[in-house]
């Protein structure tokens, strides 16, 4: 079978030709600066000039200020895909993923902080694997299960194949804090595990192969660091770069965790 | 089976305090709608009015009015009020720093929903004075009710603008209340759940704006009557169909 | 200074590294997992196709087995691998992929019924058995008979590693992220551990062990068009070779991947073409079919990318502000299959290009994707020439993958490996008593500080992050695809004077804490001696073979070059030193032969005709597929004991209780 009808070539053209239609701007970043273990230098906003490239991300326009203009500026990236959640931060006061937001969708000015409530490493770096590690830990998100460990010699248990795709719809989470940062409960109360941690809790919560009662993920889950912590403010779902359906995972487990203590 | 994972052993508090927060949200507004719907009854007439304020009162039944079964209602509403607001009181910020924190989170984020529930902490926190007001009116004078005096209180006794404040406090508080109260607890989101939420949205603001436009009309209509009245301020109203001659007399 | 001691020191917080953790924990020994950045974020979160694994469920898989895996894996090696690795690999696939579903990965499941696939351009109709329904499916990927590649949705990587990761802190392994290991403490004989930085407050410290892993995944980073992640640096397999002591192989071999979304490199997985999809050119014609008439978009990446490569150079690329590309079309699968089963290509697609891709074509071009090389290890995972150090993953080469590796058998090859390598720790540990010279260590450390002091007191005027951008260049546009003598002498000759210029690097910031010039600073002078590995060995091997590529030597040539470079540099040498390891056409289970896509001409070997007729011969003889097998090339004391079972297929079941052992 042949696919290609030939109308569509123009429009993929144009788009790359268009890429460049704020082509030449010059922006302006002020950037976060801090160092903890240089305390006697204040916190402060640092402004950066820079001219606007084709496509330019702000992963591109961080390394280049690295690069050029400044050595010392801490950030983070890993996949600079989108994908391994490292490099959320505050883009304008709103948390997102920096390295899959382009230039061109943002005003000239453009004001960088690092993620809030996590600790800060530096600048626009902060530890978020940390807050996740501890989050693991005392959500314990893993799979329980009471048997023995199966026979890997044998065939695999049987699992439906829709119960498969909606584990995995929400073991998207890549951990990068934005629900968290967007969240005005966890910015006011530091122990409260947040849209992540109880959304990976329902993904076990659905799993068959975790052996896990209700009354069991009551206790991690059933008071006010947990899912009764909730006020439903849904900024959480709203900056998940994930596109998460956290309000409704924090609703399921509202509603398993309520039976669980009546 | 369920032996314990970690030892700890959280208390069903939570549970139970985010739940009664919730049923008492809840019937607060089906309170408030259905109050919405019985003081409007205005626009319909004052027959209207004067028969829904009998009715209240009990005379369909017992034959003649007693105004005290308006003061236990208004005792069990005060009293949920009462265990609602302590209940939401938890979610306040709890210092100074919690509030700067917040604050600087809600101006920084620009979120629509944070910001509701924002307007909600601060439309709960009027309603606790402008709704005791109210009701410890209504629980006194449980009587005074009618097309006349409540005209009378809402004009002459210059209710209004309290009534104002209140409408829209009542409004905005208990239209945000339910609408995150029915994703709080994952009600009629639908098969795509971001969608569901904005359609929720969508008809929690029909709903406040209807009940809010019903609520201005009504208000106005005290007022002209109470405008109308004012002359005669203390005067009650005769229903039509006890008003024998021209000259209307009554106290029921 | 601090110094921690641990049993088992695991660098790299990768798949390999956590289940190598896994494994050495459960045979009751202490591991401590060292990471650059939180395990999660490590790269293997970015693998998006799938798993490699002959489970046979799927309708397209039936039939499959370890030989046609085994069969597949060499081909695609171009016959580079080391065939009893493969063997150990093809066996212990199966278990991995059960083991992690097991743990919680959610693979996509078989639905029992019809089903629309779109095969080489066409819809067809595939029926899933009813008894195989609810087991794990797969999906077709390049230069496989059968559909092979277990998956879920296109983030297995993800699942995968996040699931490997929980397993990590279920069993209570202990990983110290930011974190970097900057050298090896060794004698010249044994590692000890090693010196390792810390990213927050750049203080250095010694992790003393009595056996090290090194797991630190791809070197994509020493070229300026990679799909790989910012952290794919090498340094992991640039400090074992700063040992003198232990080797790289095959450093040279670096796979290209046909489809990075262009210009940004960002990888779009070849489940795009295993699902269905195309790759057109600048008049949005298919031209696979007439360079590969049997695999077409299928054939293995190096096939497919120098295709891609040659059509651009014949003008018939599409042209963009940004340069030459081609196109990925996967508008045939519709809608509901890329959302369901491609949703991260759709992510990248959306925020990468602004393309929607089930209505528009993607702009893709080859870019750097794996590196086959990597520290030498023998079937163990243990270098053959520093004792207590081990390799496994993308770090290692253990060599399976020879001169190119097919998709799926990388994610695939870092939980095997970990399984075996994490086993193999636990024997030795079990075996040596050992004890370090505190001096040793302080000597190492105390080195480590001086070379990282001497940056801020340099002469030189150097910036570490454009001698590492001008690598980054040079190794694209010399060290590429095509590659050629004169260029890759110019490679070497660049390369050398950036190393130069790399000496006169000063480091002006003195701020304490992570200071990312100083972390340029050290990277890079560890780079250029990683790239000078593989340009160096680019030139010397006169022949292509897999992603290895001369146009002055076209033919694949097993008379001369049927070997394995090794690579070791010793202090102060200019040049890394090259030695060759031969394989043994008389004991391969697979003598060299055709690839069954690519050219067909080449220089055989002597010795292939006799092995290929003995062979035959024992093939004609040998019905039973497990018999021949081990007449052919015995591999399963090999593997250790838990391993060793038969893998039980729908048509194959297990008759004894349990996984009964080769006979
Ligand atoms: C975009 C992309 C898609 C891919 N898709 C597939 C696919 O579909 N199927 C497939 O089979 N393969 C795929 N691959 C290949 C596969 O993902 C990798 O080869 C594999 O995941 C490597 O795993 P690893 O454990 O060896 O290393 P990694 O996952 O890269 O982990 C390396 C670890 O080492 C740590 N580290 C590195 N250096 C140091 C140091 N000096 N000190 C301390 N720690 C250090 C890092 O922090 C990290 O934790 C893909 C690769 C890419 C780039
Ligand atoms: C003294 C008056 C009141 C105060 C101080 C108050 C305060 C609050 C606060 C702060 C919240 C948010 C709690 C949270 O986010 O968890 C809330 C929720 C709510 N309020 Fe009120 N409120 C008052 C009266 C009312 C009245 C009169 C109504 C009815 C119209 C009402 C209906 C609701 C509803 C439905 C919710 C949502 C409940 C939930 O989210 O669980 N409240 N209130
Ligand atoms: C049982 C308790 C209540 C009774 C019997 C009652 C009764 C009345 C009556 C009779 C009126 C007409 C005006 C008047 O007579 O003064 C009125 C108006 C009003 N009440 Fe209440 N009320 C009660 C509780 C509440 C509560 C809890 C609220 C909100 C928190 C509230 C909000 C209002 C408002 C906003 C108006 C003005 C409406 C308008 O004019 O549009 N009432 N109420
Ligand atoms: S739930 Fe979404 S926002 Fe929160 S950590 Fe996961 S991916 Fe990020
Ligand atoms: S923003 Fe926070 S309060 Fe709940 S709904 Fe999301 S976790
Ligand atoms: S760098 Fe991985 S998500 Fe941005």
């Amino acid at each position: 079978m042949r696919a290609a009808p030939m109308t569509n070539a123009p429009a993929n053209d144009n788009r790359i030709a268009a890429s460049n239609v704020n082509g030449g701007r010059t922006l302006t970043l002020r950037i976060f600066r801090y160092n903890p273990l240089q305390p006697e230098q204040e916190p402060h906003l640092q402004s950066f000039t820079l001219e606007e490239a084709d496509t330019m991300t702000l992963f591109i326009a961080l390394n280049e200020i690295r690069e050029n203009m400044d050595p010392t500026l801490q950030f983070d990236f890993v996949c600079r895909a989108g994908i391994c959640g490292s490099c959320a931060m505050l883009i304008n006061g709103r948390p997102g993923l920096a390295c899959r937001t382009l230039t061109r969708d943002l005003p000239r000015e453009i004001t960088l902080a690092p993620l809030p409530g996590f600790e800060l490493i530096g600048d626009l770096s902060v530890n978020t694997g940390k807050w996740m590690r501890g989050m693991s830990e005392q959500l314990q998100t893993w799979i329980h299960r009471t048997g023995g460990a199966p026979d890997l010699c044998r065939l695999e248990e049987r699992m439906e194949p829709e119960v498969a795709e909606n584990i995995y719809e929400l073991e998207r989470c890549i951990e990068c804090g934005c629900c968290i940062s967007a969240c005005g409960t966890a910015q006011m109360r530091p122990d409260f595990v947040g849209a992540v941690g109880i959304n990976q809790l329902a993904r076990f919560r659905i799993d068959p192969r975790d052996d896990r009662t209700d009354t069991q993920f009551f206790e991690v889950l059933g008071d006010d660091t947990g899912v009764f912590g909730c006020m439903t403010l849904l900024g959480c779902e709203d900056f998940c770069p994930k596109d998460l359906p956290l309000a409704q995972q924090i609703a399921y487990m509202r509603r398993k965790m309520v039976l669980a203590a009546t | 089976m369920t032996q314990p994972l970690t030892g700890r052993r959280p208390s069903r508090l939570s549970a139970w305090m985010d739940m009664v927060q919730g049923g008492t949200g809840l019937l607060l507004v089906l309170f408030m709608w259905a109050h919405m719907l019985m003081v409007s009854s205005i626009l319909l007439g004052k027959d209207a009015m004067y028969w829904v304020a009998r009715m209240f009162e009990g005379e369909p039944l017992l034959g003649k009015p007693y105004p005290i079964l308006v003061s236990g209602v208004v005792l069990f509403i005060l009293a949920a009020i009462v265990v609602h607001a302590v209940l939401a009181l938890r979610r306040f910020p709890a210092s100074s720093h919690q509030y700067q924190t917040l604050h600087h989170h809600i101006r920084s984020l620009r979120h629509g929903d944070t910001t509701l529930w924002y307007l909600q902490v601060i439309t709960g926190f009027a309603l606790f004075f402008l709704a005791s007001v109210h009701l410890y009116q209504m629980l006194l004078h449980p009587g005074d009710i009618g097309p006349y005096a409540s005209s009378d209180r809402v004009w002459s006794g210059r209710f209004w603008p309290l009534y104002l404040l209140l409408l829209f406090a009542v409004e905005l508080h208990g239209g945000i209340g339910v609408y995150r109260l029915v994703v709080k607890w994952g009600w009629f989101l639908g098969k795509d759940p971001r969608r569901g939420r904005r359609r929720l949205q969508r008809i929690k603001w029909l709903i406040t704006a209807f009940l809010l436009a019903l609520g201005l009309l009504t208000l106005a209509a005290y007022m002209k009557i109470g405008m109308e009245h004012e002359a005669r301020v203390g005067e009650r109203y005769v229903p039509a169909h006890l008003q024998p001659v021209a000259e209307p007399q009554g106290n029921p | 200074m601090q110094i921690i001691h641990t049993d088992a020191l695991i660098i790299g917080g990768g798949l390999a590294g956590l289940r190598a953790a896994i494994g050495v924990k459960r045979q009751g020994f202490e591991a401590i997992v060292l990471s650059l950045v939180p395990p999660k974020r490590s790269h293997s979160a970015a693998a998006q196709g799938g798993m490699q694994a002959s489970l046979a469920n799927s309708a397209k898989g039936e039939g499959d087995n370890e030989d046609l895996h085994f069969l597949d894996t060499v081909r695609g090696s171009d016959w580079g691998a080391d065939q009893e690795v493969v063997r150990m690999f093809v066996n212990t696939a199966p278990k991995a992929v059960r083991e992690l579903a097991a743990w919680g990965v959610p693979w996509n499941r078989v639905q029992r019924g019809d089903h629309t696939s779109v095969i080489k351009g066409n819809k067809v109709t595939v029926h899933e058995r009813d008894e195989a329904h609810g087991l794990i499916t797969a999906r077709n990927f390049g230069g496989t008979q059968k559909w092979r590649t277990c998956y879920v949705s296109d983030g297995t990587g993800h699942s995968m590693l996040y699931t490997m990761s929980n397993q990590a802190i279920a069993e209570q392994i202990p990983v110290h992220e930011r974190m970097e290991a900057i050298a090896l403490i060794h004698d010249g004989e044994r590692c000890y551990g090693a010196v390792v930085r810390n990213l927050i407050t750049g203080e250095l410290l010694a992790y003393v062990s009595r056996t090290t892993c090194i797991a630190t995944g791809g070197y994509g980073r020493l070229y300026r068009n990679t799909t790989n992640a910012v952290i794919n640096e090498g340094i992991g397999t640039a400090i074992a070779l700063e040992t003198g002591v232990a080797t790289l192989g095959n450093m040279e071999a670096v796979q290209f991947h046909p489809t990075g979304i262009f210009p940004a490199g960002i990888l779009v997985t070849e489940g795009c073409r295993g699902d269905g999809g195309l790759l057109l050119d600048g008049r949005q014609e298919r031209f696979m079919p007439a360079y590969e008439p049997e695999k077409q978009e299928l054939a293995s990446r190096d096939v497919v990318s120098r295709c891609m490569e040659t059509h651009i150079a014949k003008g018939l690329g599409a042209q963009s502000r940004f340069g030459e590309h081609l196109w990925l079309d996967i508008r045939l699968l519709g809608q509901k299959h890329i959302d369901t089963r491609l949703r991260e290509v759709k992510e990248i697609c959306h925020y990468f290009l602004g393309v929607d891709p089930a209505r528009e074509l993607i702009p893709v071009r080859p870019a750097q994707h794996y590196s086959m090389g990597g520290i030498r290890t023998n079937y163990r995972g243990e270098s053959p020439t520093l004792k207590g150090l081990f390799a496994a993953g993308e770090a290692a080469c253990w060599d399976m993958h020879g001169f190119n590796r097919l998709g799926g058998n990388s994610v695939a090859e870092t939980v095997v490996a970990g399984m075996i390598v994490g086993e193999t720790m636990g024997e030795y540990l079990a075996d040596n008593q050992i004890t370090v010279s505190t001096a040793l260590v302080h000597d190492c450390v105390g080195q480590a500080a001086q070379q990282l002091h001497n940056y801020a007191h340099n002469n030189g005027n150097e910036n570490p992050f454009h001698i590492l951008r001008d690598m980054q260049h040079c190794m694209t546009d010399k060290v590429g695809i095509f590659r050629n003598g004169e260029r890759l002498q110019q490679a070497v000759s660049e390369l050398q004077q950036l190393q130069q210029r790399a000496s006169q690097i000063r480091v002006h910031s003195a701020a304490r804490g992570v200071n990312p010039e100083l972390v340029a600073a050290y990277r890079v002078e560890k780079m250029l001696k990683l790239a000078l590995c593989v340009a160096h060995g680019a030139l010397q091997r006169q022949e292509s073979r897999g992603a290895h590529y001369r146009e002055d030597f076209p033919l694949r040539n097993d008379r001369d070059w049927l070997n394995r470079t090794l690579a070791t540099w010793q202090q102060g040498a200019p040049l890394p030193s090259l030695s060759y390891e031969q394989l043994d056409v008389r004991n391969m289970e697979l003598p060299p032969g055709w690839r069954g896509y690519g050219s067909e001409e080449r220089i055989d070997h002597p010795h292939t005709a006799a092995r290929q007729a003995e062979v035959d011969a024992l093939k004609a003889k040998v019905p039973d597929r497990f018999q021949l097998q081990e007449q052919l090339m015995p591999y399963c004391d090999l593997l250790p004991p838990s391993l060793r079972g038969r893998n039980e297929r729908l048509a194959e079941p297990l008759q004894s209780p349990s996984g009964e052992q080769r006979p």
